[in-house]
């Protein structure tokens, strides 16, 4: 009957949080069915949609058709451990929904998400919209009664997202500390090859007047558009695969779920998005972590700087040929110099953020360290590299510049693994959201 | 040697325990801290399981320790301190004093006379006595008693009106020394503040009262004189929303369930429903608990098409500026969706906290970590019954009250022993 898939749910929901690691016994594994692959699923897709059907059973009557949850045990394991160790405190109290401020009022988040996460629902998660329209504002995790922090649960939902739409092996290793010396290691030799090969280890050129300059260094031809490009592509290749993945999924499960397929389809909705997204309006709506709107904000935009600069510098140079370093009073430096303090700041930010107002939302896993760590590396090696040359201090110089490489390149490679491919994915759910009519009202 | 049982807190618990003790043979005191015996039941308009006013069970109660002479009570008193041990505590009380003496005939002169009002905490605070008052009209003792407090510096109004020459506004507080075998603590309840709820909004919002409070709207004895009209504006209330564990389960507030919340919210509904049959009741829960045969009356309520059960926590509420209602924010878990409803009234199944906690109770004894007197863990002679142990209805209570009776006869039977022996 309907009825007995609402207890077995409720005996995960309600029991107390077992230690995370030791969820369900071995034996529930059997059930899952590792060998479906994701295209096969949708029958367990169907099975997801069971919990609503189930529920309205007790109240509503009869017509309701039993059916059985599989719970992806696996994936109960992996939510505990990406961070959602309260997952199970969770008793299904819909404070959370409430406390929301940006969540849809038809479709709200994230309390379903508590339920289908220890249920093991992992079509439903990973294919779900609402899990990038969470903007970590952590009202929830404020008010949650039982402590069970559905924010840093939703959080390491979107973080297993990530890995399911990129390459899992490799977003598992990014996100992990342990893996950090080996996953740093590539960008480091790359750079390293590139200097020895060009053969500025011991000598290092200079530029007429014996200034620094960084394009003789590294060449600009030869060394960095070939290395920045090839990783450039790859990253966006990767996240452009991947949002089309998720993209899918959504559209999977919308129309299992009864939904009509949207008229217009990603680049019909994608402007409105990008215009509603560039004000940061959701942010502004979060209670507990309302600066995060000005801080994201600034390191948002000091990003569209530098991509803009970084064209730029391009045209200057392939097309005009004009060669760097470039005046401080060119406009290409303005931007790239504005960007880089805002940037600085935003950062800054979000650092003391982080600390002054930890309580219950806590300080943030090491997901989110690896995304801050690496751009605030990048900003001051950036701003380094500028400054030591402007001192032409050579010594500093080079070795700051080399590291500022070796980060961006850093971020490149791990874009599509690591936390800054939540630009992909909420701009994907953003616009899935729009398109669906979803959550009419709440930008 | 003394035979004589201690119970501190005159509620339904500490009378129960005294009472059965005494028609068992002991001696029993009952010290009280209120003007009045009877505790939270005397405040309640309908109890379980019969539902019917508290006046039956308090009434008979009061009738046996008025017939049993082996029975005697303090009221306005506190234990101060205790010493000695099983069969032999010694218990320093004090007596606080009520200004009022036993030539009290309730005559009522003396309010009439009294220019003065403070706040009526029978009542919760919806209304006013004057300083010198009836605690209410199911006292016990049935004698006026003044708060001192809210007199107006040297007034004797009241004392020039009686008749009698019932008070004596010179009166003094007293100590007295209570050798005994054993000790029952009966220290009851006091209904959480529902203030701390930020999200709630109870401060704030007139027509957001709590459930002991909506005991006292319904109670023909309350200040609407049972006409459950809301505070704000006196306004009827036809459309009523009970959100259930207000502050309960809840680590930001309380952690743990109360036990009767939802069983008073379901009764509470019946107040509405039972006088006028137009009226709309939607109660928002978590989780519905209706042990036992409890599941009879909820079933009751499931039938009224007038009351809807909400599955889903009231998170938000906020006041409607027009019309001074307040608004309700769920999400209805199992119809699907966030909701916004508009009340008349909004009641908060808010929980019980105990009224002992450490540091206000001068016996020597351990809590558990919400607070509640930790019966496991007691000094021998010792026993807790009631709230004062565990969230517990009335019922439940009554039944824990008589088994600390019990115990408190084999203490003493101990204590006889030994004596006998040396």
């Amino acid at each position: 009957m309907a009825d007995e898939s609402v207890e077995k749910g409720e005996e995960t929901a309600g029991a107390d949080a077992p230690k995370a690691g030791e969820t369900e016994p071995e034996s529930a594994v059997s059930t899952a069915d590792p060998g479906v692959g994701p295209a096969e699923k949708t029958e367990s897709g169907e099975a997801g949609a069971t919990p609503e059907a189930a529920e309205t059973g007790p109240a509503g009557g009869d017509a309701i058709p039993a059916r059985v949850i599989q719970p992806d045990v696996r994936f109960v394991r992996d939510v505990i451990n990406a961070g959602g160790s309260d997952l199970k405190k969770c008793y299904q109290c819909a404070t959370c929904s409430v406390a929301c401020n940006i969540t849809p009022d038809d479709t709200p988040f994230p309390r379903k998400e508590m339920q289908w996460a220890q249920w093991g629902l992992k079509e439903k998660l990973t294919g779900s919209p609402d899990i990038w329209l969470c903007h970590q504002c952590n009202d929830c995790t404020a008010q949650c009664p039982r402590d069970a922090k559905p924010g840093t649960v939703m959080q390491a939902i979107a973080k297993m997202t990530i890995a399911n739409y990129s390459i899992s092996s490799i977003a598992k290793a990014v996100g992990s500390a342990k893996t950090f010396v080996l996953m740093a290691l590539l960008p480091v030799i790359i750079i390293m090859a590139a200097i020895g090969i060009q053969g500025h280890f011991s000598n290092v050129p200079r530029g007429g007047n014996g200034a620094i300059v960084y394009s003789e260094f590294m060449n600009v031809y030869r060394a960095i558009d070939p290395i920045f490009t090839i990783f450039f592509v790859i990253a966006a290749v990767l996240l452009i695969l991947g949002g089309r993945r998720y993209w899918n999924d959504m559209l999977r499960n919308h129309v299992s779920e009864g939904g009509a397929a949207p008229e217009k389809g990603f680049f019909g909705n994608l402007w409105p998005t990008v215009t509603e997204f560039l004000a940061h309006k959701r942010f502004r709506k979060c209670d507990e972590t309302r600066d995060r709107a000005n801080s994201h904000l600034l390191v948002f935009y000091a990003f569209v700087g530098l991509l803009l600069t970084t064209a730029w510098a391009g045209l200057y140079m392939d097309v005009i040929h004009r060669e760097s370093p470039f005046p401080m009073y060119d406009p290409i430096k303005i931007l790239a110099n504005i960007s880089a303090a805002a940037g600085i700041i935003g950062i800054t930010m979000v650092l003391i953020y982080k600390f002054t107002h930890a309580g219950k939302i806590g300080r943030g896993s090491y997901y989110d360290w690896w995304l801050i760590g690496t751009i605030y590396v990048l900003l001051l090696t950036g701003i380094g590299s500028e400054l030591l040359r402007e001192a032409n201090t050579a010594v500093f110089a080079y070795p700051v510049y080399s590291l500022h490489l070796m980060t961006v390149l850093f971020l490149f490679i791990y874009a599509p693994f690591s936390k800054m491919a939540h630009m992909v994915y909420r701009m994907v759910a953003l616009v899935f959201a729009r398109a669906t009519g979803r959550d009419l009202g709440v930008e | 040697m003394s035979d004589k049982v201690l119970v501190i807190g005159g509620g339904i618990s500490g009378i129960t325990a005294a009472v059965e003790a005494a028609e068992a043979g002991m001696e029993s005191v009952i010290v009280e801290r209120n003007p009045s015996l009877g505790g939270r039941v005397a405040q309640l308009y309908k109890y379980f399981p019969k539902l019917c006013p508290p006046y039956c069970g308090l009434e008979i109660n009061y009738r046996r320790i008025r017939q049993n002479p082996k029975i005697s009570y303090y009221t306005l008193s506190e234990v101060e301190s205790v010493s000695g041990s099983e069969g032999n505590f010694t218990a320093a009380v004090k007596i606080n004093p009520r200004y009022v003496n036993e030539k009290c005939t309730n005559c009522s002169d003396c309010a009439a006379a009294c220019p003065v009002e403070r706040s009526n905490d029978y009542n919760y605070g919806m209304n006013s006595t004057k300083a010198i008052y009836l605690p209410h009209d199911l006292a016990f003792p049935m004698s006026y008693v003044l708060d001192k407090n809210a007199c107006n510096n040297g007034c004797q109004a009241c004392a020039d009106a009686c008749q009698y020459g019932a008070i004596d506004l010179n009166m003094e507080a007293k100590s007295v020394e209570v050798d005994a075998a054993s000790i029952v603590v009966a220290t009851g309840w006091d209904p959480y503040d529902a203030a701390k709820i930020e999200n709630l909004n109870f401060a704030s919002i007139p027509n957001v009262i709590t459930n002991v409070m909506m005991e006292r709207l319904a109670a023909p004895n309350g200040p609407t004189k049972g006409k459950i009209k809301r505070p704000s504006d006196g306004k009827e209330v036809k459309n009523i929303a009970f959100a259930q564990c207000a502050g309960s389960r809840d680590e930001n507030n309380l952690a743990y369930c109360s036990a009767i919340c939802c069983m008073a919210s379901l009764k509470q509904a019946t107040y509405l429903r039972d006088t006028d049959p137009e009226s709309k009741a939607e109660i928002f829960y978590i989780d519905l608990r209706a042990p036992g045969k409890y599941e009879d009356f909820l079933r009751r309520l499931q039938e009224d098409e007038n009351v809807t059960l909400t599955k889903g926590k009231v998170a938000k509420i906020e006041e409607d500026a027009a019309t001074g209602d307040p608004v309700v924010t769920v999400e209805d878990v199992l119809g699907g969706g966030k909701i916004e409803k508009q009340f008349d009234l909004v009641v908060l199944a808010a929980g019980m906290e105990p009224a002992a906690k450490s540091g206000n109770l001068s016996l020597n004894i351990s809590f558990e970590e919400h607070g509640f007197v930790d019966g496991d863990r007691l000094d021998a002679g010792i026993t807790v019954c009631g709230v004062a142990r565990r969230p517990d209805d009335v019922t439940t209570s009554v039944q824990d009250a008589t088994g600390a009776a019990l115990k408190s006869k084999q203490v003493a039977a101990r204590a006889i022993q030994t004596a006998g022996g040396k």
